[in-house]
Parts: C-alpha cells; sequence; structure tokens
C-alpha cells in the first residue's frame, strides 16, 4: 500500500455517507433467513426418511414385519371364515332354510 | 417430483401390496384347509371340542333326526306347492287358501318344535357347560332371525301408525 495514500483514504473515509438503517433492520434480516431456512428442514427431513427405506436392513426388517402380520391377520380372519362355513353347513342339515 | 418424496411413496405401495397379497393369501389357505371338515356334524366337534363318544353318540342322534326333518320338509313344500295352486292368477285370497296357510303353519311348528327337541338331545349329549352354550347358539340361529323379523315388522307398523 501507498503511504502517501493514507491522508486521502482517511479523508474519503470520514466523507463517506452513512444513511440511517430502516427500523428493526437487523430483526428483519433474521427473520428473512429463517424463513429462507425452513423449506429447507422440511426437505431434508424427507430426505433422511427417504435414505432410512433404502437402507437395505431396514428395509428387510419392514418387509419381514409386514409380511407376518398379513400371513397372522389373514389366518385370524380365514378361521374365522372356516369356522363360519361350518357352522351354516351343521345348520343347514339340521335346521331346513323355511324355519329360519 | 421430489426423489424423496417418490421413494417414499413407492415404499408405501410395495409395503401395501406386502400386506394385501400376504394377507389374502394366508386367509385363503386357512379356508381351502379348515373350511371342509369330514361331515356336517364337523363344526361341533371343533367348536365345543368333543370326544370320539360324545361325537357317536350326537351322530346317532344327528342321523335319527335327519329323516323326520326330510320328512316335514317334504309336507311343507307339498302344501307350499298346493298353496300356490289354490292361489293361482287370481286376487282374491279364497276360503281353500286360508286352510292352506294354516295348514302350513302348522306344519312349520310342528317341524321347529321337533327341530328344538334335537337340539335339546344334542345338548344332553355334551359336556353340561357345553351344552348349555350349544343350546343358545342353536336357538339363536334358529329363532333369532324371525325374532328380528317380527321386530323390524312391528317397529315399521309402529312408525307407520306414529305417522298417520
Amino acid at each position: 500500500m501507498n503511504t502517501e495514500d493514507i491522508p486521502l483514504q482517511t479523508l474519503l473515509r470520514q466523507n463517506r455517507p452513512a444513511p440511517a438503517l430502516p427500523s428493526r433492520f437487523q430483526q428483519n434480516v433474521w427473520r428473512r433467513i429463517e424463513d429462507a431456512q425452513s423449506p429447507a428442514e422440511s426437505a431434508s427431513w424427507l430426505d433422511a426418511l427417504a435414505n432410512l427405506i433404502l437402507r437395505p436392513r431396514f428395509a428387510l426388517a419392514a418387509a419381514a414385519v409386514l409380511l407376518l402380520t398379513g400371513v397372522f391377520t389373514g389366518t385370524l380372519e380365514g378361521r374365522q371364515m372356516a369356522r363360519h362355513d361350518a357352522q351354516m353347513n351343521y345348520l343347514a342339515s339340521v335346521a331346513p332354510h323355511a324355519l329360519r | 417430483m421430489n426423489r424423496s418424496l417418490v421413494i417414499l411413496l413407492g415404499a408405501l405401495a410395495l409395503g401395501a401390496g406386502i400386506f394385501a397379497g400376504s394377507y389374502y393369501t394366508a386367509q385363503r389357505a386357512t379356508v381351502a384347509c379348515c373350511a371342509k371338515p369330514a361331515d356336517d356334524l364337523g363344526w361341533l366337534q371343533m367348536e365345543f371340542h368333543l370326544g370320539d363318544a360324545e361325537m357317536a353318540r350326537i351322530r346317532e342322534l344327528h342321523e335319527g333326526y335327519l329323516p323326520k326333518c326330510a320328512e316335514m320338509c317334504a309336507k311343507i313344500a307339498a302344501a307350499k306347492h298346493e298353496l300356490s295352486s289354490l292361489i293361482g292368477n287370481g286376487t282374491n285370497l279364497t276360503a281353500e287358501a286360508q286352510i292352506k296357510l294354516s295348514e302350513i303353519a302348522v306344519l312349520r311348528a310342528q317341524c321347529q318344535a321337533q327341530m328344538l327337541e334335537h337340539f335339546a338331545a344334542v345338548s344332553q349329549a355334551m359336556p353340561p357347560e357345553q351344552g348349555q352354550r350349544y343350546l343358545a347358539e342353536m336357538k339363536k340361529l334358529t329363532l333369532g332371525t324371525n325374532e328380528l323379523m317380527e321386530q323390524s315388522m312391528s317397529d315399521h307398523a309402529g312408525h307407520e301408525h306414529g305417522t298417520n
């Protein structure tokens, strides 16, 4: 830096206009920063969930749980249906439909 | 569309498919395997946990009851056929048709009484607790439907009377 320019620079700095900031300027700046960050947060939540789903261990475990739950509830329902069918067979043999 | 959202929706669809497929397969397999007992009495043995001796006695009662039941059913069917001929295409209910209706009602009552006697005899061939449960179940299944129908008819009649 040229030392001869120092007085000039000081003079320029002193004469630089410093406009007054609008009221609540800093607060508004922070609010805009927060607003800009919030969609990024929700996207990252969805990404995290998608990443979790794509993990082989998690995917296999979830598939196994769903498969077992389906087999269990299907078997229960099937047993109820089978019981009902057998009951209706017996009923049809002892109680003519005209009497029911 | 967002890649993560596509993955999530795809996973949900796949999960629903796995659950529905396993549920349906298990249900069909269970029905196919358990719904066809050896004969009409299979349900009694399964439901009331009956032993061989009790089943033999019940089978004897059942086989004794079936011809009587068939005979009553044939009488009712014949009477209904006669009623149908008496009514023909006419719009008025003749005296003969009314008599036939009464005959059918009497036959039905006799058939119902015979059926209830059979239920009572079968219930006595079971251990007391199971017998009570059987009798209650049979009454509910055979008489309950009529009661429901009569109840709905009386409700309907009452409603109409209320509005007039």
